[in-house]
């Protein structure tokens, strides 16, 4: 038997809130965490989010101070824009392999200022995926302005002088640059650390509605995903919070619940868990922006499990929101009017009804090129998150030192997502404090 | 002085209401004011940067930083004073977001009151003094109150990361609730199959010390130095003697309603626990035992072959030093007696769901048969949301498990009994967790009838129940004659909540649970320091999120036990020995319990490590003799003068 002393050093995949929260836990209790973060700066799905269920906090504003404290937490050790490529060994001494892809822009000279974005030739042309598409970003940009680390990144793809080997006279954003920041040679580079635990907290995508195809989605721009309603939503949003859509204000709302989860037809027969609760959030938000209109909230059972959910859906109901239970079968023009189609099945009937904003409350589905993870022997449940080898410990993938942590172990809300991820934390510290590991 | 202020853009929150740059310039009007800059996110790296940079390179000694809520960036900012190499406390926020741009639209107005705020920051942080933190060591040990698997998860976590645990269960035996139920959603896993092992682990653990028949009745000190006093009773049987043969329950001559099953069965007064509650061997419940209620009665002492069993067993005081304590303790169901339209009381084949699963259990008192009184039913009603979602009772939340364990409890009968009829009235499905909207579908699968309806009465017919409800597709009301009916009763706060809560200094919800230190991003931590919260004594929740809570609280709780310290904070009170004259009213005022008169000087004394700041003290203090730093009256009175000064400006 070999006994050599545990690894200090703790690995994080994924910094959404998830990988926030356990990272400060284990930091604070004075471990070295590495953090891996694939975009270029942490915060995830919360960041992206307006304001938090049922509270109403603005969601940057409880988010931004973790991740300064991350930002800034002399014991972790963040690498964004990177992946982990390998991972051998076993708890208390995993060797694991990080890929970092180039920045194009020294993240030690960068200071944040922007005034490369502005003089970027593409700026404004290309979709800002943080803002769902519907705010515009240059080649070289920040996702958004708190994001950490604030340091500016290229994408290789858009960039002229990237793709196309050329840009204007001498690159704008080159000349821009007082800090002498931006490197078009740099390259991806790989380095090797040494851990005792993994924290998976690779978070979820939201199902693509295009799957299905009879609620219009792609086809009608009237017709919006809830994450795009959250960004609609957000006051510092690219419409600065105003809700418009196709260029005008709505007045007749429809929300429709379950879209891509309770879904056989999709293969996804699981609840997720939130969108009764953030639809009843976004309701209540778009009924708030835009008093005059109809907002309706179409559903199959509403689940509002959580501590003052129950309250804060009765509380959106009393605000002259209209709840309908049943299905909507389809979303179509008639002319150039929108219309939804749907079954009341308090009332019995099916009915027609014409819309000028239809939200679906997309649910949660496993993220993609979790390979490594897999390889790891990390199991995924008939919902394809991961899971462990039994549902009722949820932190535990039945692999000593491998601890999972928020949605990337099934859909769940930030409360349950911060508590699984101390919880992953509390787990990978009991290997780390080990003395000897055997 | 050489004063830096720094007004924030907060992207648009701030700068779309307020005239960032006008408060900009006439900050650099007022007294001592050096430098005034403006930036879009004070919070950034680059932000702070600007900072650290501004105080070494202009002399800055005090910063003035007009932004968000304190709460928010207090922290980080203060960080940056230490950075730029000044004192952390040298430092003033003005809250120019949450108290001006988020609550003002007029431009011009928000812009004059953010003058105004700047202005008396300006003024209060020319007075601000120097502060320290201090450092306390801290017990590396955890005390744990409450023995289900909540309390037994984190009771692991803590005694495998290092940390000394001691397990407080008040019952003589570990396992709360789980250890009743028989099959569990969503897997149907026994509980001999997972707590069991959960509970051996625990109870053999080098580290751990379980405590059972035992309560907290004091606590004294602050996070990393706990002093619990708890009071242990005894079990009046040598637990290490017991062969659980039986001999002593056949001679007690009293008979009680079992607790075991909510009173459907009768009990004696010694008892032996069902497995797999741990211990399972005798205790005599001194309340019911004749020995002690009518004295006199021997008669288990002699019958026990062993000799086990001694009445002469006296309780006992302990206290435990300790760092941090989780408190794990669950949940009590809902009396369905409280809402008599249900005749929960009048009719015996209304029970309780938490009843059927001890009807359910192989090891229970039927050996899993469904038989009260001798007869078996037919027909089963189950009725959701008994004391939950009900505004008649109080109680306006959902419980989160009784969707799930009906259908659990479906699936089990239909399984054991294929031709019983099962009809379900429920308000909503709520088979949210993990493997349970997938469960739900196998559970209609089975034939068994789910209405949406809501239960208006339960009326006896013949000696049967019968159900009345709205089945709100067809809006009818209907009649359902059921051979029994089911009730899925809610959780509730259990009894001692109010005790714990004034104990450990805690908080509730509206909903009666305990309330956690922010609903989003610290759902275990409470606002006491060093105290945690693990389980349904939180809020209800099933097994999963009660373990996943568990292993949450003893993370948190091991961060002071691994760092070895914690830091206390200097805001605290501070008393002006020349003026205190020791009349003690400010004793009587704190309700942390910080301050104690000095017996042999006559002066108040401040312990520092549990003072938080609160200011109730220095507000009562008849010859202003105790004061809370960075909050002394000349500062805040400064303050005040210069938003006075200010605002007169403006009308005048
Ligand atoms: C429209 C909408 C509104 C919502 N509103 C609310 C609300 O109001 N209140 C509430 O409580 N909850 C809400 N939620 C739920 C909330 O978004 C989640 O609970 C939370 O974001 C989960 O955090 P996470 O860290 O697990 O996942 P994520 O936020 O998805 O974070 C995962 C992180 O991991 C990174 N990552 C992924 N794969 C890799 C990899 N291979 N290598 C490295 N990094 C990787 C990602 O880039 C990301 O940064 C909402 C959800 C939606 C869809
Ligand atoms: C009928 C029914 C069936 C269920 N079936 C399932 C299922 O199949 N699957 C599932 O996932 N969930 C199920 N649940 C939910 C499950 O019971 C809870 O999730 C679980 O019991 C919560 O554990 P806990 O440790 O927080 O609380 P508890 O189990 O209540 O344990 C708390 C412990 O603390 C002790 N205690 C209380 N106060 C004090 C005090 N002041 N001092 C010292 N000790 C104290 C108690 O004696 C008890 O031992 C069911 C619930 C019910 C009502
Ligand atoms: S949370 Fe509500 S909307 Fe979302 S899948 Fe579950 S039931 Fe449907
Ligand atoms: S879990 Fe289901 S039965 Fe229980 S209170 Fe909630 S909605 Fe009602």
């Amino acid at each position: 038997m070999r006994l050599e002393p545990a690894m200090k050093d703790v690995l994080v995949i994924g910094a959404g809130i998830a990988g926030i929260q356990a990272s400060l836990d284990m930091a604070d209790a004075g471990f070295t965490v590495h953090l891996v973060e694939k975009e270029p700066t942490i915060g995830g799905h919360m960041a992206q989010t307006d304001k938090v269920f049922p509270t109403l906090d603005c969601s940057s504003c409880i988010l931004t101070p973790k991740m300064v404290s991350v930002g800034q937490h002399p014991n972790i050790r963040l690498y964004t824009l990177s992946e982990v490529t390998k991972i051998d060994g076993r708890a208390g001494d995993f060797t694991v392999e990080i890929l970092r892809h180039p920045r194009y822009v020294d993240e030690s000279a960068c200071t944040g200022c922007g005034a490369c974005a502005e003089a970027c030739v593409m700026k404004g042309r290309i979709k800002n995926a943080f803002d769902m598409g519907i705010g515009k970003r240059g080649a070289i940009y920040i996702a958004f302005p708190q994001a950490v680390p604030l340091k500016y990144a290229i994408d290789p793809e858009t960039c002229l002088t990237l793709s196309r080997g050329k840009c204007k006279k001498g690159p704008p954003c080159k000349l821009a640059c007082d800090a002498d920041a931006i490197n078009f040679e740099d390259t991806e580079k790989t380095l090797t650390v040494h851990v005792g635990a993994i924290v998976v907290a690779t978070g979820y995508d939201p199902f693509d509605p295009r799957l299905k195809p009879e609620y219009g989605y792609g086809k009608y721009p009237e017709v919006l995903t809830a994450l795009e309603v959250e960004r609609l939503c957000s006051a510092s949003g690219p419409t600065l919070g105003e809700i418009v859509v196709n260029g005008k204000k709505p007045s007749k709302v429809f929300f429709i619940h379950c879209v891509g989860s309770r879904d056989h037809t999709v293969d996804n027969l699981y609840c997720s868990r939130v969108c009764c609760m953030f639809t009843a959030k976004q309701a209540h938000l778009v009924k708030d922006k835009v008093p005059e209109a109809k907002v309706t909230v179409t559903y199959i059972d509403i689940r509002a499990f959580g501590k003052g959910y129950e309250e804060f859906y009765e509380r959106v109901q009393s605000e002259g929101i209209i709840y309908r239970r049943g299905v909507i079968s389809e979303v179509f023009k008639k002319g150039d009017k929108l219309y939804v189609r749907g079954e009341d099945t308090f009332l019995g009937e099916t009915y027609e009804e014409e819309a000028d904003m239809v939200v679906l409350a997309a649910g949660l589905v496993q993220r993609k090129g979790l390979e490594v993870i897999e390889a790891l022997g990390v199991q995924k449940g008939d919902d394809r998150f991961f899971c462990g080898p039994s549902p009722l410990d949820p932190v535990e993938t039945g692999i000593e030192g491998v601890y999972l942590a928020g949605c990337c172990a099934g859909p769940k809300d930030i409360p349950d997502t911060v508590v699984q991820a101390s919880g992953a934390a509390s787990r990978a510290m009991t290997i780390l404090s080990r003395e000897e590991a055997a | 002085m050489r004063i830096g202020v720094y007004v924030c853009h907060c992207g648009i929150n701030i700068a779309s209401v307020v005239d960032v740059a006008a408060v900009r310039d006439y900050a650099k009007t007022l007294p001592d004011v050096v430098l005034a800059k403006d930036y879009q996110y004070m919070c950034s790296d680059p932000g702070q940067e600007m900072v650290r940079e501004d105080i070494g390179e202009h002399q800055l000694d005090r910063v003035v930083i007009a932004a968000c809520s304190p709460r928010m960036h207090e922290a980080t900012f203060r960080k940056v004073m230490e950075k730029g190499g000044i004192n952390a406390y040298y430092f003033e926020e003005a809250n120019i977001r949450e108290q001006c741009s988020w609550v003002h639209s007029d431009r011009e107005v928000a812009t004059e009151k953010a003058k105004e705020l700047v202005a008396a920051a300006v003024a209060r942080v020319h007075l601000q003094e120097s502060l320290q933190e201090k450092e306390a060591s801290v017990i590396p040990a955890a005390l744990i109150i409450g023995g289900g698997i909540a309390g037994l998860t984190a009771a692991k976590d803590m005694a495998e990361a290092g940390f000394k645990v001691t397990l407080l269960e008040r019952k003589p035996y570990l396992g709360g609730h789980v250890a009743k139920w028989t099959d569990t959603f969503p897997n149907m896993a026994k509980a001999s199959e997972f707590l069991t092992p959960l509970m051996e682990l625990v109870k053999t653990h080098e580290n751990v010390e379980v405590l059972t028949s035992g309560e907290l009745v004091d606590l004294e000190g602050f996070v990393g130095n706990y002093q619990a006093k708890v009071s242990l009773s005894p079990r009046y049987v040598d637990e290490t003697a017991c062969t659980r043969c039986g001999k002593c329950l056949e001679v007690c001559p009293v008979e009680v309603p079992d607790e075991e099953t909510w009173g459907l069965m009768e009990r004696k007064a010694i008892v032996l626990p069902p497995p797999p509650h741990d211990p399972d061997t005798a205790f005599i419940d001194a309340s019911s035992c004749r020995h002690f209620t009518e004295e006199g009665c021997n008669a288990c002492v002699s019958a026990c072959p062993e000799g086990a069993i001694s009445l002469e067993a006296q309780s006992e005081e302990r206290i435990i030093d300790t760092g941090v304590i989780i408190v794990a303790t669950g949940y009590n169901l809902f009396d369905p007696a409280r809402k008599p339209e249900l005749n929960y009381e009048k009719l015996p084949t209304v029970i309780t769901g938490p009843q059927l699963e001890r009807l359910l259990d192989e090891n229970g008192p039927t050996k899993g048969k469904l038989v009260l009184n001798g007869e078996s039913p037919k027909r089963i009603t189950f009725i959701h949301c008994v004391g939950s979602r009900d505004h008649t009772v109080g109680n306006l939340y959902c419980s989160r498990v009784c969707c799930m364990f009906t259908a659990k409890q479906a699936m089990m009968i239909k399984g054991r009994y294929p031709d019983m009829r099962i009809r379900v009235c429920y308000m909503d499905m709520r088979t949210f967790c993990r493997g349970c909207e997938e469960f739900y579908n196998a559970v209609q699968g089975m034939g068994i009838y789910y209405t949406r309806g809501m239960v208006s009465e339960i009326f006896p017919k013949e000696g049967k129940p019968v159900v009345r409800f709205e089945d709100t597709f067809l809006e009818e009301m209907m009649e359902e004659p059921s051979d029994w009916v089911v009730l899925a009763v809610g959780m509730e706060p259990p009894e001692g909540t109010e005790s714990l809560q004034n104990l450990l200094k805690l908080s509730r919800s509206a909903d009666g649970f305990f309330l956690e230190a922010h609903p989003k991003l610290r759902p275990v931590d409470t606002d006491t320091d060093g105290i945690f919260l693990a389980g349904c004594c939180q809020g209800p929740r099933d097994i999963a999120d009660t373990v996943s809570s568990a292993h949450a609280a003893a993370s948190r709780a091991s961060i002071p036990l691994f760092a070895g310290k914690v830091a206390i904070a200097p805001i605290v009170a501070e008393v002006d020995t020349e003026v205190c004259a020791g009349c003690a009213l400010c004793e009587q005022v704190c309700v942390y319990g910080a301050l104690k008169l000095d017996e042999m000087s006559k002066k108040m004394t401040v312990n520092e490590a549990v003072c938080k700041g609160c200011g109730a003290c220095s507000a009562t203090c008849p010859s202003s003799a105790i004061k809370l730093r960075n909050f002394k009256n000349h500062q805040l009175l400064a303050q005040i003068d210069a938003l006075c000064v200010k605002s007169a400006e403006i009308s005048g």
